[in-house]
């Protein structure tokens, strides 16, 4: 038995001394550097440095605020969005189903930047089609660039119009593994359409629903592209810039990597505090 | 109770046919099963019933009532799914008053439903279980279950028993029986099991491809079936069928010569038309009427392949001189040891090469 596991360990060799030099290691050397102050020469072990500064930052509370904003608004809004998504696509009345199915999911493989591209034009003030319908309707025009609160909500729409689709494919594939016949037994038991979602579809779905907002919570802790790209590097002053791009900022341009190991860390904290406290919430109950 | 009425009733899928004008008069209180090969249509037609397919040409009716345009719901029907089709988010409890506490059912006869049917099948101990954690006999109860609280006129089971194990599937047989007698409401019944059929059936419906071959009671489908499929497909072991060719024939009778053995003839008694003297036909020999030599009409050489002791009875798996493969059914006692026997045929049945029944 000793020498079958030598030669399985031998066959994973290469993949582990890779994972474990690419992967193992930054974790453990940014959790280290972390608490090295970076920006003297050479670095010296000061543990206070960085996480103490992270304390009272405002920069980093600024970033912490609008990335739980982002959160607490985008992601039920999306997941909500996904859901209705999920049920017309699943809907038997529907024509065209692979078409759809196909044209939701399409944002996913869209370059970012391309994207990001396309919303600023979209969003544009003078040229921008989203004003243009404003105006059209009699609504005045909102500087999407400029303001705080219609950037954030610029970032929110763009997330959402990206990432809707995708969670709609994974609740799709929830709700066609619930089996016909448990619709059909609720249907001679006289039971609506509409209380057969609630009563059987979403509590069925529940495991696939909080694998969504899990991979959401992850994705929103990250978020850097759309701030980086649409509102040009968490702008307007910072008004959207999330923990991600803080990080970006302070390892990359300030290149103080002690600090931004400190936020790196601070965000996984947050996401894997944030998913306990909803895997806790949602468990199912004996 | 309610009778249910099926008056050339037509399925189609697009432009192919599954269901070609089945006429079947249920009567009230009596348990029908539908039997049949996988595919014959028999779980369609309890669906087309149930009101879960749409009916593509003639009628159903249930209590005296046409219900090809109601709903599901307004039947009076219930149903028992194969899979069970339990909410698996519900204890059982929640599972058995759904559909009630969807309706606006009054909570007190809710519960009063609730307890009878929990009595009636002796779950009441499981109550606040999940169906996970409920073996697969319980919750085939629980199934049952849900479909007596809706007080139904009909009942409806699409082979409920088929996903149990040998033993478990005899015991909720008899169970299901006991509930048709204790609750006396019309129950149809789906399965491709002839002995589920033969041992629950007030009456069988015999259904191959999507036409109703045969009804009737057990025995009479037994002793008296109407084509070679209905004698084949009821009885266990099925009925063995030997080719042959009539020898001779006057108006009351014919005989047959069994192909590949010159010697051995039986004598038919016909009331119908006799087939043409050197016509084929099929003779059909239930395992359970060969007998010793001498003992039966004709008697007839077989060479043994195998013997199966079941305790009280045997069954011997043999050939033809012809090739043709038989299953002879003995006393324990009086299985032969060696491996050529002579065997008698003590009752036979005379199909045409159609397969229909020549009587």
């Amino acid at each position: 038995m000793r020498n079958r596991n030598a030669t399985a360990y031998r066959f994973l060799a290469p993949y582990l001394l890779i994972f474990s030099v690419f992967w193992v290691w930054p974790i453990i050397s940014s959790f280290l550097i972390s608490f090295q102050a970076t920006r003297t020469v050479p670095w010296r072990f000061a543990p206070g440095f960085n996480w103490g500064r992270l304390i009272g930052d405002p920069a980093f509370f600024n970033a912490l605020k609008n990335t739980l904003l982002i959160l607490v608004i985008q992601v039920p809004v999306m997941i909500a969005l996904a859901m209705v998504m999920a049920v017309l696509l699943n809907s038997p009345l529907l024509k065209a189903r692979g078409l759809y199915r196909f044209a939701f999911f399409a944002p996913v493989v869209v370059g970012e930047v391309a994207y990001s591209a396309v919303f600023r034009l979209m969003f544009s003030l003078d040229f921008g089609i989203v004003n243009k319908l404003l105006n059209s309707v009699g609504l005045p025009k909102i500087d999407w660039f400029s303001n705080v609160t219609p950037a954030m909500a610029l970032i929110m729409i763009a997330v959402t119009w990206r990432w809707a689709g995708y969670n709609a494919i994974i609740l799709l594939a929830g709700m066609q593994s619930i089996p016909e016949d448990v619709y059909e037994a609720a249907t001679l038991d006289r039971v609506s359409k509409l209380k057969q979602f609630f009563y059987i579809t979403l509590p069925l779905l529940k495991p696939v629903i909080v694998f969504c907002l899990v991979l959401s919570i992850i994705g929103t802790m990250q978020l850097f592209t759309e701030p980086f790209l649409i509102t040009e590097r968490g702008g307007p002053g910072g008004g959207t810039e999330t923990l991600g791009l803080l990080l970006y900022r302070q390892g990359f341009r300030s290149l103080n990597f002690g600090y931004a190991s400190a936020v790196a860390y601070t965000m996984a904290a947050l996401a894997i505090a944030i998913t306990l406290v909803q895997l806790w919430l949602t468990r199912e109950k004996q | 109770m309610a009778t249910v009425t099926l008056n050339n009733v037509v399925k189609r899928f697009g432009a192919f046919e599954v269901v070609h004008g089945a006429n079947i008069d249920i009567k009230d209180g009596e348990f029908v099963v539908f039997v049949g090969p996988s595919g014959c249509g028999k779980s369609t037609l309890l669906r087309m019933i149930a009101g879960l397919e749409d009916i593509s040409g003639g009628e159903i009716a249930i209590g005296g009532k046409l219900v090809n345009d109601i709903e599901p719901a307004d039947r009076g029907i219930a149903m028992v799914f194969q899979s069970y089709a339990l909410y698996p988010h519900m204890s059982v409890e929640q599972n058995l008053s759904f559909g009630l506490r969807m309706t606006g059912n009054p909570k007190a006869d809710t519960e009063r439903r609730v307890k009878r049917a929990a009595e009636i099948l002796r779950i009441s101990e499981l109550m606040d279980r999940r169906p996970k954690k409920l073996s697969g006999g319980q919750r085939q109860r629980v199934a049952i279950g849900r479909a007596i609280v809706r007080e139904p006129q009909v009942f409806l089971f699409d082979e409920p028993l088929s996903n149990l194990d040998a033993e478990l599937r005899v015991q909720m047989r008899v169970e299901i029986s006991r509930l048709h007698k204790e609750l006396g409401t019309t129950m149809i019944y789906v399965t491709h099991d002839q002995t589920e059929a033969m041992t629950l059936a007030d009456r069988i419906v015999v259904l191959r491809a999507g036409h109703v071959e045969q009804i009737g009671r057990p025995l009479d489908l037994y002793d008296n079936p109407d084509n070679q499929f209905v004698a084949g497909f009821v009885g266990s072991p099925k009925m063995n069928f030997i080719n042959g060719r009539v020898v001779g024939r006057n108006t009351r009778s014919v005989t047959v010569e069994l192909a590949g053995q010159e010697r051995t003839r039986i004598m038919q008694p016909l009331t119908g038309a006799a087939p043409e003297a050197g016509s084929k036909v099929i003779v059909g020999v239930r395992p359970e009427h060969f007998g010793g030599a001498g003992e039966g009409d004709t008697d007839l050489v077989v060479t043994i392949d195998v013997v199966e002791h079941l305790g009280g009875t045997s069954f011997l798996y043999a050939r033809t001189a012809n090739g043709e493969d038989v299953v002879i059914q003995r006393d324990a006692a009086k299985v032969p040891t060696t491996s050529e026997v002579t065997v008698s045929i003590r009752k036979s049945y005379l199909f045409d090469e159609k397969g229909l029944r020549l009587r």
